[in-house]
């Protein structure tokens, strides 16, 4: 009697993709190993019963030697084996290294099921395994599977229950690798290929000279790109149906509206010159809608479009090997590029995705320093949008006092905190060109999860800031901050308000800078400041589960007074 | 026949892996990628001076800290 599913496999072998394709959840997959941080569950009708379906992150074998494949393989100890089925999950195009974790898997007396995933790609390189064979030297149903495109899917949920325990006998670490050097000769063959045009891009992309070039065009044009479909939404799709469609009708709807009280001031806001001002009256049915749909949802969309083709490429492992000679400056190394760039989009992720670095001291260094110097979209977002027009020196500005900072503090903390950073050690995925519907699906998912999270505490932070506004409430926090803010950033004291906002959202904090009439100078403390300082609460929370109390202090003590430091130095140091 | 770490061969060389020094964890995890004692592999990439190398054992694209590539012993053809 099967109670529980388990899916495990080798790091990238496509786990979370034949999990979407047998529970119909979603989850995100890309070509990079690591992806899968979180265990994921759901449900498989199987024989009118409702089975529950585990995704453990990748592991390379049952004798765990980092904490995903820990979590991996005590989740499989849960459960009696006789009550379980395992899938393994293996990457047709390179059988000899999956083939390790499957013996393990039959010697250990699971009921094991082979998924051989990635039939089609193995076809293209001229890779031509022998299913039958393979089942006759293994003694477990072997099932070949294409899990993007779904062929081979429902073979395998067929028989999933043909999963049974099989003897064997336990080798040694040797033994068991000349095993599979004796399965493989029987079971696969090779054709020989040339070079095709993507292994030669695959070997450029890594080599000294070439890759650092390719890297720099690669993340200018990826930039760009995200810009000009950013800009492009905004241009011509948001702007004119906020602009010609919503305000009229807003303007109609409260054209009657005479007495100007609370109401208005909650739902439209201030009026300026008389005129709704989406980006300046800051009410809820005005700038709330207008930040998150016109101002920052297209460079979501922009972003994570870019991000999402770049990481099921499968380029942003190449990334990192070539920036791992920087990072171990920091006391990480080249993978922590992977959680960096997450949390360019949202910190939240970013964060989660540090548990691909193996020591809490890296741990702790990558989150603080994803805090204090990785802006989120929302917030790059808010950034273009208000300091753009002053010119793009300033804007370029930001990411540089950004980009020094975590230079600076990445050196500091690898030097003070005790204990050394484990080195680098990664499969590099080939590259992969996935078909547009799964990409799609992919971006409609993440936009989806960004609307669901950041609208209902936009409102809210809106809704916070008309009221408090409106009763005077700020009056008492202000006036105990004004000296600091006034005095050593030399913000005026109204941006108080904003600064403690950034800590519900950044983009709201964002847009309460808009009405306050600042100096370019002035917006661009603040919007730094915004950055550096505490994260928003979404972020804080993670940070709080995965660091834990003790190191959430330390980090959290180690923002403010980085925060001090630069607003003070930067009102100091730029003149006007 | 020379005796050397995989840091210390030049790009596009073939090597044989004789012995990996280091811990029991370096070694285990090696060798669950598929680096062990006698395999073949080839080194496909160095980046600077002290930076990560880039190997090809088998079908997978390896790439390894400059660490552990010097406890890597192998013997270049």
């Amino acid at each position: 009697m099967i109670k529980k599913i388990y899916l495990i496999g080798n790091p990238n072998v496509g786990k979370s993709v034949v999990f979407s394709r047998l529970t119909g959840v979603q989850v995100i997959s890309s070509n990079y190993p690591g992806t899968t941080v979180e265990i994921s569950k759901g449900y498989l009708q199987l024989g009118g019963e409702r089975i529950e379906v585990v995704d453990l992150p990748g592991t390379y074998s049952l004798e765990s030697t980092s904490s995903a494949e820990e979590v991996a393989v005590s989740l499989l100890k849960e459960y009696n084996k006789d009550e379980i089925a395992v899938i393994n999950i293996l990457d047709s195009t390179n059988l000899e290294r999956n083939l390790l974790l499957t013996l393990q898997l039959i010697e250990g007396g699971f009921p094991v099921i082979a998924c051989l995933n990635m039939c089609d790609e193995a076809g293209h390189r001229g890779v031509r395994i022998d299913i039958g064979k393979l089942e006759d030297i293994l003694h477990i149903p072997v099932i070949s599977t294409c899990a993007i495109t779904g062929a081979g899917i429902k073979l395998l949920i067929e028989r999933i229950k043909e999963a049974a325990a099989v003897f064997r006998d336990r080798l040694t670490h040797e033994e068991r690798w000349k095993e599979i050097g004796r399965i493989i000769e029987q079971a696969q063959h090779l054709e020989h290929r040339h070079h095709s045009l993507r292994e030669i891009l695959e070997d450029v992309s890594v080599r000294p000279v070439s890759g650092l070039i390719m890297a720099a065009g690669v993340i200018y044009a990826a930039f760009k790109f995200v810009r000009f479909i950013g800009e492009g939404i905004i241009n011509k799709f948001t702007d004119p149906l906020f602009i010609n469609f919503f305000q009229p009708l807003l303007e109609k709807l409260t054209f009657h509206w005479q007495e100007k009280g609370f109401w208005f001031h909650l739902l439209i806001g201030d009026l300026i010159n008389g005129k709704i001002d989406f980006k300046q009256s800051l009410g809820l049915l005005t700038t709330a809608p207008y930040i998150e749909f016109g101002m920052v949802l297209p460079y979501v969309i922009s972003f994570y479009f870019v991000l999402s083709l770049l990481e099921d490429i499968g380029y942003l492992p190449r990334l990192a090997i070539l920036l791992d000679n920087l990072l171990h400056r920091l006391g990480l190394h080249g993978y922590a590029i992977i959680p960096v760039l997450l949390g360019l989009g949202c910190n939240v992720p970013g964060i989660l995705a540090t548990r691909v670095l193996e020591s809490k001291r890296e741990r702790f260094i990558a989150s603080t320093l994803i805090c204090i110097g990785v802006p989120c979209v929302p917030l790059q977002a808010m950034i273009f949008g208000l300091l753009g027009k002053f010119g793009g020196f300033y804007v370029v500005g930001v990411y540089l006092v950004l980009f020094s900072l975590i230079l600076i503090l990445g050196t500091i903390l690898n030097r003070i905190l005790s204990g050394y950073s484990p080195e680098f050690l990664l499969e590099i995925p080939p590259y992969r060109f996935p078909p547009l519907t799964i990409l799609a699906r992919k971006l409609f998912f993440r936009i989806k999860g960004f609307v669901i999270e950041a609208v209902p505490v936009v409102l809210l932070g809106v809704l916070a800031i008309n009221v408090l506004l409106y009763f005077r409430l700020f009056d008492f926090v202000t006036g105990i901050f004004a000296p600091l803010v006034n005095g050593l950033f030399g913000l005026p004291k109204q941006a108080v308000a904003a600064l403690a906002i950034g800590f519900l959202r950044k983009d709201v904090a964002v847009g309460m800078l808009a009405p306050l009439g600042l100096s370019v100078k002035q917006l661009f403390i603040a919007v730094t400041l915004l950055a550096v300082s505490f994260p928003c609460i979404a972020t804080f929370i993670v940070l709080w589960k995965e660091l834990g109390v003790g190191d959430v202090i330390k980090a959290t003590l180690l923002m403010i007074t980085v925060s001090i430091i630069l607003g003070g130095t930067l009102n100091l140091l730029i003149l006007r | 026949m020379k005796k050397i770490s995989l840091a210390q061969i030049k790009m596009n060389r073939k090597a044989k892996v004789i012995e990996i020094l280091g811990g029991h964890n370096l070694q285990n995890r090696l060798m669950n990628m598929g680096v062990h004692k006698g395999r073949e592999l080839l080194k496909l990439s160095h980046i600077g001076l002290r930076g990560p190398v880039v190997i090809k054992v088998g079908r997978s694209i390896l790439a390894l800290g400059h660490g552990v590539a010097t406890k890597i012993i192998i013997e270049a053809e």
